[in-house]
């Protein structure tokens, strides 16, 4: 694969704390930059923090300290930086989170029309581009629990893409699937890099990790242990605790 | 009672029209035995019953013209009453339940409240309250005071009905909507409503049924709903058991439509989910 160019920074986190009301601290001074264009992989023990991060970028979670800028917008009480974020933040769930009471035409086409305000016919068209794109325009006018989870987690993806966001978040995206449905959401989250799309990945997937990476976090307890490429992570990680997670899970 | 006429919760193999069917017979079965017992106790009592009286109370004909008698001029006002309860109920209870849920503390505390005084005090002594008092001093007629207690006391059991729904929907729901950027208004209207509507409309029911019934008290301030036309002829006549049973049977019709009618709806909108 040619070496990708990276553009400029998108992401700025800068020593981030969050405590949760149960008194866990899920992240310590977190920090790190994302570059355009660049796929950077999360990966930890459970617990250590790799969703709330993600959640803390779209403002799902309050941070405690310390600050978030998304394409020059910080992340405060601003009502309009909020929405302009949540925008141009896609985010896709590990339980998809699809709207169950809406065909998979309107789960794609409704936030184009809401908050985009594109026209009825717009927005279908987009949306039918975006699931041939993710391989199932057959399934448009069928409803979400009629799918197989493979085709649930692609439709979410399209549902993410429609509103033409800057940044995607995938929180563990394929952990909740059957194993022979992994290949096919993968495989759209792969053409979705080679396209330039930037992205943070949280997975457990290391062949994914390691093929479509530019960048690795390898965090535990809401702080950053190691950073580097994943091939050096991989096969050279600095630090005694990378190198004996990674043996556990591979 | 209520799993009488209202079988939202089990479902025999042969679907709900047979469940309704079986429920039915259960229910004459019922009606027959009561029946048996008040005709044997009320020859004890040497009642002397007149049911061919009733019927003119209903209606009469006048010059070859079909025309409402007394109950069913009553029943006209209950329905009306009731109707007008029931929207305002729904406005009162959606309202709350969605300040209950807000970030807003002043939001919270003025649901509470409203929550707490209504479901601590008797209806009768809001009726009253609204009516001697408020009235007054609003200048509201009998009418609307009526329809604004029945509604205040009714939309806050309707808003815990709505809360629950809504709680009922799946956090990610919530999460989803939030992150493409959906704003709070539409997120309730498109995602979260649409969704809790199945787990409201049964319970939902179950309070119109209630409105219904609790707007007999409405005839304490001199409204003249069904119940207080049935007092009305009975004060006169001395028919106070045929009156009763004939009242009483009204009262049911209703309610039985009521719960036929949104047991329907109810199957469409699972089909739809
Ligand atoms: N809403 C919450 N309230 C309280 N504690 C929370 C909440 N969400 C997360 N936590 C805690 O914060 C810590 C970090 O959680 P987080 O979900 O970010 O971990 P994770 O790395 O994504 O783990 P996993 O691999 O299991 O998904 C955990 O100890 C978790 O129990
Ligand atoms: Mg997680």
């Amino acid at each position: 694969m040619p070496e990708k160019m990276l553009g400029n920074d998108i992401i700025t986190a800068d020593k981030i704390n969050k405590t949760f009301p149960n008194e866990v601290q899920a992240l310590c001074d977190f920090s790190t930059r994302v570059r355009r264009r660049e796929v950077l992989v999360i990966i930890g023990p459970s617990g250590s923090g790799k969703s709330t991060f993600l959640r803390c970028l779209n403002g799902l979670e309050e941070i405690d300290s310390g600050s978030i800028v998304i394409d020059g917008v910080p992340l405060d009480h601003k009502k309009e930086n909020r929405l302009e974020i949540r925008k141009e933040v896609g985010m896709v769930f590990q339980l998809f989170n699809l709207f169950p009471h809406l065909t998979v035409l309107d789960n794609v086409s409704l936030a184009q029309r809401l908050v985009r305000k594109k026209s009825k016919k717009e927005a279908s068209e987009t949306s039918m581009e975006l699931l041939r794109k993710v391989g199932i325009p057959e399934k448009a006018n069928t409803f979400p629990n009629h799918l197989s989870g493979g085709q649930q987690q692609r439709v979410a993806i399209a549902r993410a893409l429609a509103m033409m966001p800057k940044v995607m978040l995938f929180d563990e995206a394929t952990s909740a699937l059957d194993p022979e449905m992994i290949g096919e959401v993968l495989e759209v989250m792969k053409n979705l890099a080679q396209e330039g799309m930037t992205m943070i990945v949280v997975t457990h997937e290391m062949g994914f990790a390691r093929e479509v990476g530019d960048r690795m976090i390898f965090m535990e307890e809401g702080e950053i242990v190691e950073e580097g490429s994943p091939d050096q992570l991989f096969t050279n990680p600095k630090k005694e605790r990378t190198g004996l997670f990674l043996s556990q899970i591979l | 009672m209520r799993t009488l006429i209202f079988p939202y919760h089990k479902i025999p193999a042969g679907g709900p029209r047979s469940a309704l069917l079986i429920d039915v017979l259960k229910f004459l079965l019922v009606i027959g035995g009561i029946t048996w017992l008040m005709v044997r106790g009320t020859d004890m009592l040497g009642y002397n019953w007149q049911w061919y009286r009733v019927p003119q109370y209903l209606f009469s004909f006048e010059n070859n013209q079909l025309k409402a008698g007394p109950l069913l001029d009553g029943l006209m006002v209950t329905f009306y009453i009731s109707g007008f309860s029931l929207l305002l109920a729904l406005v009162f209870g959606l309202t709350t339940a969605l300040l209950r849920m807000s970030n807003s503390f002043l939001a919270t505390a003025l649901a509470r409240g409203y929550l707490e005084i209504i479901r601590n005090t008797p209806l009768l002594v809001q009726l009253f309250l609204i009516y001697f008092v408020l009235g007054p001093i609003l200048g509201i007629d009998r009418l609307f005071s009526a329809v604004l207690a029945l509604s205040l006391f009714e939309g806050a059991y309707a808003s815990e009905i709505f809360r629950a729904g809504i709680v009922s929907v799946h956090k990610g729901q919530w999460e989803a909507a939030y992150s493409l950027g959906l704003s709070s208004r539409d997120t309730y209207s498109r995602i979260i409503l649409p969704q809790a509507i199945r787990r409201i409309l049964p319970p939902l029911t179950g309070q119109a049924i209630s409105l219904v019934k609790d707007s007999a008290l409405v005839s304490t301030i001199a409204i003249y709903d069904l119940t207080m036309r049935g007092q009305e002829i009975i004060a006169d006549t001395y028919l106070a058991f045929e009156i009763w049973f004939t009242i009483a049977g009204i009262y049911l019709v209703i309610t039985v439509t009521l719960s036929t009618l949104v047991n329907r709806m109810e199957n469409r909108f699972r089909v739809a989910i």
